[in-house]
């Protein structure tokens, strides 16, 4: 066996195991070097298998399709949000949802005025997070909403935290990204997306804390 | 697979997790998803090489698996049902961007291209320990997507040879040959990079 009939057998036989292989490479050190590159490739491959976190984006995508497909279904079907809040959620119980129709509201301003909103930036500052104000001017801003979960459902109040921020970083993350570029309207989009992904995430917290 | 009896981060059983996602639980769900997300989103990451696509895919995936969920009776393991699924979705994405599952290179005869390299033949340039993961991540990402493909689903994804042919549509030997070629192509692409690097330091 020579040279170009080890190569040529390496498709057949990946592990070089063969006498005639073995009996090549024991003489051959170019094409020992070039079995152990392939080698080292084949063992660094298996590294690639599961390191990458796809971004928060992708979770929210999918929670929002599973509740508007009716596949998670929320704790009393029957009940509308604003109701069930009643007497249980006292204060909050008119701000959820007036603080997610806000949100949106914001994000749709948001994608229209991306333009004017950078131009006039120098003059007029920019509120940040804009998402945290627009539930504030509600009645209603993160932490107020997360002590409300934690109130009525401490095991939720970490899991929410961690999502909250996530869609606060997104939202960040898009208006940075309309900011930088703001005649890009998959930018826009995705600031949209963001609100209204944060939007949802406020319904999702009170519906799921609910007992 | 031993993995249905794993805990999830919830504290579930996947089994659990699986039987409560049937019935609509929101947290079994998440909770499904945060086992398998790194394992699905890398595939799609890898086939594509593009986070946009492979993020679109990835939720592509999960919602189709969540749509049918109430019809795994747990015949096969869920994660293999899974990442098969997810394989599916990215070859039909390929294949509606007419980009090449397989190479179009269908021949087993080794080409010029597939003999031995002289041009950074020395010894000293062998890869031996000096690629890590992100640099073969680097690679993978400027393989050809035909080779690719075999490459990620063979050696990175632990398929053999008879499943890569019936998942793609292909045969055995075209999948081995396809697969050495895309090992080699690495190398080469390695040691480009291992050159250029010697050479401005």
């Amino acid at each position: 066996m020579n040279c170009v009939e080890l190569h040529q057998s390496l498709a057949e036989v990946e592990d070089s195991s063969s006498a005639e292989q073995q009996a090549h490479l024991a003489g051959c050190p170019a094409c020992s070097t070039l079995v152990a590159d392939l080698n080292l490739i084949i063992s660094t491959a298996a590294q690639l298998r599961e390191v990458d976190e796809p971004s928060p984006r992708v979770w929210n995508s999918i929670a929002i399709a599973l509740r508007q497909e009716r596949l998670i279904r929320p704790p009393g079907e029957s009940r509308s949000l604003v109701a069930s809040f009643g007497s249980r959620w006292g204060r909050a119980r008119w701000m959820v949802p007036a603080a997610a129709a806000l949100l949106i509201l914001v994000g749709i301003y948001a994608n229209q005025h991306s333009l004017s909103t950078r131009l006039t930036r120098d003059t007029y500052p920019l509120p940040v997070p804009a998402a945290n104000v627009a539930v504030a001017d509600a009645g209603m801003n993160d932490a107020e909403l997360l002590q409300e979960v934690a109130d009525r459902t401490p095991f939720m109040k970490m899991q929410y935290e961690d999502n909250l921020r996530r869609v606060n970083d997104y939202i960040l993350d898009a208006q940075s990204t309309v900011d930088a570029n703001p005649n890009d309207a998959e930018a826009r989009r995705s600031l949209m997306d963001a609100y209204q992904q944060k939007a949802m995430l406020f319904e999702m917290a009170m519906d799921r804390s609910l007992p | 697979m031993t993995d249905r009896r794993q805990q999830t981060d919830d504290g579930l059983s996947e089994a659990e997790a699986i039987e409560r996602a049937k019935q609509g639980d929101a947290e079994a769900f998440q909770a499904l998803y945060d086992r398998h997300k790194r394992r699905v989103y890398s595939l799609c990451l890898r086939m594509t090489a593009n986070t946009a696509e492979a993020e679109d895919l990835a939720q592509e995936a999960f919602l189709q698996l969540f749509r049918k969920i109430g019809t795994f009776r747990g015949e096969s393991a869920f994660s293999t049902w899974l990442h098969r699924l997810s394989v599916n979705v990215v070859l039909m994405h390929l294949r509606k961007k007419s980009l090449p599952v397989v190479s179009l290179e269908e021949t087993t005869q080794n080409t010029e291209e597939d003999s031995p390299k002289k041009d950074f033949g020395a010894e000293d340039l062998s890869l031996a320990g000096s690629i890590d993961r992100l640099q073969l991540q680097k690679a993978v990402e400027s393989l050809p997507p035909g080779y690719r493909t075999i490459f990620v689903l063979h050696d990175v994804e632990g398929y053999e040879h008879n499943e890569i042919a019936g998942i793609v549509g292909c045969s055995i030997g075209n999948s081995k040959s396809q697969l050495h070629k895309a090992r080699m192509k690495l190398r080469d692409i390695l040691r480009i990079k291992r050159a250029e690097k010697a050479g401005k330091s």
